[in-house]
């Protein structure tokens, strides 16, 4: 079993333990979604707001949860990359199995005329918002600090002007773009937009998150002794 | 009835790991003391198997080293010393081990003993000095070594899969290692729903799952029992008898007798 593939799983079954927080993270993109229900394209937007908000405060916790056992796998031999990206798919398929129950929501609630933009739309939530809480638990390596830092971001992202030129540096402005594709009769430039702006935000953050996990991971190279 | 009780005690000995001329010499005082007392030895000293046991550790702790093949250096620290910011924390630290020694670091709460161990594990980086170390180590933290939300067994095969091993061999090993310390680890129990003397089993077996040619050890037996104890040193005992080196941080000083080196760390801003 590789390790990467052996860290994943031992993530996941991890956080189905937590039964709890895993309501909650199903729960509260269910809040978001209901405040605006009667306003479809605001309804769509606090819904994926409200899944990269749980999503990314999973991978936030995941990650600084498993902070010192990491250290110590990599202390014996454990790639970093191989740490990092084992916890991240496990979060991103945890959150994708989120966006699956909200799809089937969503399909049964609204009429949208461009279904399949509502699961790119949800997708794309979840694979911004992994790395997204993996950044901030590197940054700041503590719970509650980086709860409270998520909760400025997304309340800066709910309150930002979002035809100011400052929304497009949240990392959820995309979902504004492909929620517009998915209900309005837009042209193909907003999915365009925002498909380029989910892969822009989505490889940075994962690369910054990478390159300083295994920087704060990757033990010391200790030479062998000379005999 | 002698004669089988001494070689039985002769076996014994040798199994406890005792050197067989030792043994020899041991049978032979202690048939003679018997028989200075004109009793029969079984009923002098009990059964050969107990009073061997007794016998072996008396060997060990009355300064009689029981011979043993050293190995090669597997950790070496030339003048290591660590600073943070400003204040001095460890200062000038040498220590050479071989494998199949024992080397026990102590000194007093502050004296930097965790934070020597973090540098030889490569956690931490030395501000002064060198360290060498063999590639394939064992790791026990202090504190943090094991995942509260996974079984024993999920952990075997996480750190299986890191060491090469597969799932099924990883388990099997981990689950024989751990009945070593007298803990058969219980199918579907998490790490946090055992005591605090098990979890330290757990980190223990977890750093020698790999059977590594170094083991770093943080005061591994926080919550043991006594018995659980006994069992811990013979277990290090154990690793150094089959070739590995071992570095334990305690502040336990009845067990100094029983290793190679003892590196005593002072307080750097008392020295």
């Amino acid at each position: 079993m590789s390790v990467l593939w052996a860290v994943s799983v031992t993530s996941i079954i991890e956080l189905s333990r937590r039964r709890v927080a895993l309501l909650f993270v199903l729960l509260l993109p269910l809040v978001f979604y209901l405040v605006r229900i009667d306003v479809p394209w605001q309804a769509l937007r606090f819904l994926a707001i409200g899944v990269g908000w749980a999503v990314a405060t999973l991978a936030l916790f995941s990650h600084v949860g498993a902070r010192r056992i990491d250290q110590r796998l990599s202390v014996v031999g454990a790639s970093p990359t191989a740490l990092f990206f084992g916890r991240q798919l496990a979060v991103a398929a945890v959150g994708l199995g989120v966006v699956l129950v909200y799809f089937v929501v969503v399909a049964l609630t609204q009429d949208v005329p461009r279904l399949a933009a509502v699961a790119l739309l949800l997708a794309t939530t979840v694979l911004v918002a992994a790395p997204l809480g993996a950044l901030v638990s590197a940054v700041l390596p503590r719970e509650l600090e980086g709860a409270l830092a998520l909760l400025s971001v997304m309340a800066l992202q709910l309150l930002v002007d979002p035809e100011g030129s400052f929304a497009k540096l949240m990392p959820l402005w995309s979902t504004r773009e492909l929620a517009a594709y998915a209900i309005e009769p837009v042209g193909v430039d907003r999915l365009e937009n925002g498909v380029l702006h989910f892969a822009i935000t989505a490889v940075l953050l994962a690369a910054t998150a990478w390159g300083v996990s295994v920087l704060r991971l990757r033990p010391v190279q200790l030479p062998a002794p000379k005999q | 009835m002698s004669a089988e009780w001494r070689e039985r005690l002769a076996a014994h000995l040798i199994d406890c790991g005792v050197e067989a001329d030792e043994a020899a010499r041991l049978t032979s005082d202690a048939v003679a003391e018997a028989a200075e007392m004109g009793r029969n030895p079984e009923e002098f000293y009990g059964p050969p198997i107990s009073y061997a046991k007794t016998l072996a550790a008396a060997a060990r702790t009355s300064g009689v080293p029981l011979d043993r093949q050293r190995g090669g250096v597997v950790l070496r620290l030339t003048g290591v010393s660590k600073r943070y910011r400003r204040r001095p924390v460890l200062r000038d630290v040498s220590l050479t081990l071989h494998g199949g020694e024992i080397a026990a670091v102590v000194g007093a709460n502050g004296a930097g003993k965790s934070t020597l161990l973090n540098i030889c594990a490569g956690i931490t980086r030395a501000s002064g000095g060198t360290v060498e170390r063999t590639a394939r180590v064992g790791y026990a933290p202090q504190q943090h070594g094991v995942a509260p939300l996974l079984t024993a067994s999920e952990h075997f095969r996480l750190f299986g899969a890191v060491y090469g091993m597969g799932a099924r061999k990883a388990v099997s090993v981990g689950d024989h290692l751990a009945k070593q310390l007298g803990w058969r680890p219980r199918p579907g129990v998490v790490a946090s729903q055992l005591s605090g003397g098990t979890q330290q089993k757990l980190n223990v077996v977890l750093s020698e799952l790999n059977r590594p040619d170094l083991i770093l050890l943080d005061e591994p037996y926080q919550g043991f029992d006594q018995h659980s104890y006994v069992d811990f040193w013979d277990q290090v005992l154990t690793w150094r008898d089959a070739g590995a080196g071992v570095l334990v941080v305690t502040h336990l000083l009845h067990e100094l007798d029983r290793v190679d080196h003892v590196l005593e760390l002072p307080r750097v801003d008392e020295s």
